[in-house]
């Protein structure tokens, strides 16, 4: 029986950031990475931009092609881990293989969720979070096709955007009141609905999908809760996604939505870590554990598990809820809390025209939210004073300034700031200017 | 590896910094023929300036730099050779995660020919990259690892 000094059950962003983050401190222990799919690591966020036709499938692969071969990681593909047993730290795939291991990372993502809506299941729906989703979607739209969207979330809307892209006649049926109604506040949603509608894509907000009836294959007819009714050669569930938890539980880690873990992404089992989409940590913003499912985080808790699994003892610092999107050219950045309720926020908000909109939610002299639509640059200035909750007091009020940048901070933080990223250069002396 | 620093103590705030990165990342790197003919480039250094104060900020190719880590597509890399934090424009599809994440707001938007970021490259093809070279104040200097 194989094994290996480090076994990793996943193969996207955390997945791939633990490995490479276990190369640079350790490399000859042996590495096994577990994934259900046939395809290389690639980028989940790009099927929309695959399917819109801007990247082609080249583009998707977040990796070289050489990329297992050079970090010299045996790439078990196709191979779905069915259950771990940490007692004898030891796995087993669908193929009946047996691995052992000594630190094993569950990078095991997200599903996504499809409610018991009626008839649903007799119908042949696509959801949107995998390459072969993609696939599927390309096929369906090579000739012309009426799509329903159910969910108006960042995978439903971009979905939207890549099945007009593609031609179909494309409508989106949202619960709530607005599109991206988590992601984005009421102004920004209102920004994104003006183009989708500009656009030709049907949005119906507020209401629901009581019941589906097959026409065979992908055809068939959605009731609404208002009793209106919608005929679609392609149905699309997009309501939401749900981590993937099932490996974790059944071996008795502790999870609780999501697989839980302390801030060195170990769980509660000794020598098991858990990062992305799975694992619930800390978001920085709210002060407590919370599902991110985003590329980003999934990137950086993958990042710190690989650290902490090949011996280092590092604290992730925790991420917060952020958020950068294009639709139909209109780019939407947003950070920590766009939607805050209650009255110890302060929002000030911006508004320059012709898409562009931008706000801050400030608690006390905390900075906890940013959104900026249509202009973004420099947003990163912001995101950076949410995740470190710094102290804004004296720049509050010139958050939103036409130049606002780190000239608005004190002097002494500017100086540590800008040689900060420096580490270890403080006292360099090898300095040339112009003349050498 | 060079890192670029810049003195707020020297700058006059002249904004030749610009004016040098643009032309360099031309493609004539003809300071007329940037400017007036091509698909002008964006500027990958910026003059912050607020009252007498003015300083001059690029990528500061950080240690742990959050772009790299939150680059959806892999283009954002570091350079093996140089240590210089470089995006890759054929990789690179404009979903602007890294302009969400850099601390510096060093990242901007480049969509002269494809929707694409652009940051500082430190001037690979340079001794001394081109903001530092004309700076005539000695307000941008370099820095040696």
């Amino acid at each position: 029986m194989a094994i290996y000094d480090y076994a990793i059950v996943g193969n996207s962003a955390a997945a791939i950031n633990a490995c490479d983050a276990i190369r640079a401190r350790d490399a000859v222990g042996s590495i096994a990475i577990f994934s259900e799919e046939k395809y290389r690591c690639y980028s989940r966020p790009l099927i929309s931009y695959l399917v819109a036709g801007e990247i082609t499938t080249q583009g998707m692969y977040y990796r070289p092609s050489n990329y297992y071969r050079s970090a010299k990681v045996d790439f078990h593909k196709e191979s779905r881990v069915v259950s771990i047993n940490p007692a004898k730290k030891m796995l087993t795939t669908a193929g009946k293989e047996k691995v052992k291991w000594r630190k094993l990372l569950l990078a095991t993502g997200f599903l996504p969720f499809v409610p018991p809506v009626n008839g649903v299941e007799e119908t042949d729906y696509l959801t949107f979070v995998s390459w072969d989703d993609a696939r599927r979607m390309l096929a369906l739209t090579n000739k012309p096709a009426a799509a329903l969207v159910v969910g108006a979330g960042l995978i439903g809307v971009k979905a939207a955007e890549a099945l007009h892209a593609r031609g179909a006649e494309v409508t989106v049926v949202e619960k709530m009141d607005r599109v991206l109604p988590l992601a984005l506040d009421a102004r920004a949603s209102a920004l994104v609905e003006e183009r989708c509608s500009a656009k030709g894509i049907g949005i119906i907000t507020g209401e629901s999908v009581s019941g589906v009836e097959s026409r065979g294959g992908h055809k068939g007819r959605a009731f609404l809760s208002d009793g209106s009714e919608i005929d679609f050669d392609i149905l699309v569930m997009a309501v939401g996604v749900r981590p993937r938890t099932e490996l974790a539980e059944a071996a008795g880690i502790d999870c609780r939505r999501g697989i839980e873990v302390d801030e060195y992404q170990s769980t509660s089992e000794m020598d098991i870590y858990a990062a992305g989409d799975a694992a619930i940590a800390l978001d920085v913003v709210l002060g407590k554990p919370a599902l991110n499912a985003l590329w980003p985080v999934a990137a950086l808790q993958g990042k710190y598990a690989g650290l902490n699994m090949a011996g280092d003892e590092v604290s992730y610092p925790g991420c917060n809820s952020m958020n950068s999107v294009e639709f139909f050219g209109l780019p939407v950045l947003s950070a920590g809390i766009v939607n805050p309720e209650g009255s110890d926020y302060e929002v000030i908000t911006r508004e320059d025209g012709d898409g562009e909109y931008r706000k801050v939610v400030v608690k006390g002299d905390t900075l906890v939210g940013m959104l900026m639509a249509g202009k973004i640059e420099r947003a990163g200035i912001l995101t950076s004073l949410i995740q470190e909750r710094a102290n804004v007091k004296r720049i509050k009020s010139c958050l939103l300034d036409e130049g606002f940048g780190l000239i608005n901070f004190p002097h002494a933080i500017r100086q540590d700031r800008i040689v900060e990223a420096l580490a270890g250069l403080k006292k360099a002396d090898a300095v040339r200017g112009r003349r050498g | 590896m060079i890192r670029i620093v810049p003195k707020e103590e020297f700058c006059i705030g002249c904004r030749l910094c610009e004016i040098h990165c643009i032309v360099e990342h031309s493609k004539s790197k003809n300071i007329v023929k940037a400017y007036k003919k091509e698909n002008r480039p964006i500027k990958r250094v910026e003059v912050e300036e607020e009252g007498h104060v003015s300083f001059a900020l690029q990528c500061r190719h950080c240690e742990e730099a959050p772009c790299i880590t939150a680059c959806l597509s892999g283009a954002m890399q570091r350079d093996a050779e140089s240590g210089a934090v470089i995006n890759d424009p054929e990789r690179c599809v404009g979903c602007w995660t890294c302009i969400l994440v850099c601390p510096y707001g060093a990242v901007r938007r480049d969509e002269a020919e494809r929707k694409v970021v652009g940051k500082c490259d430190l001037c690979p093809d340079l001794e001394t990259p081109a903001c530092v070279a004309n700076c005539p104040n000695e307000a941008l200097v370099i820095v040696e690892d």
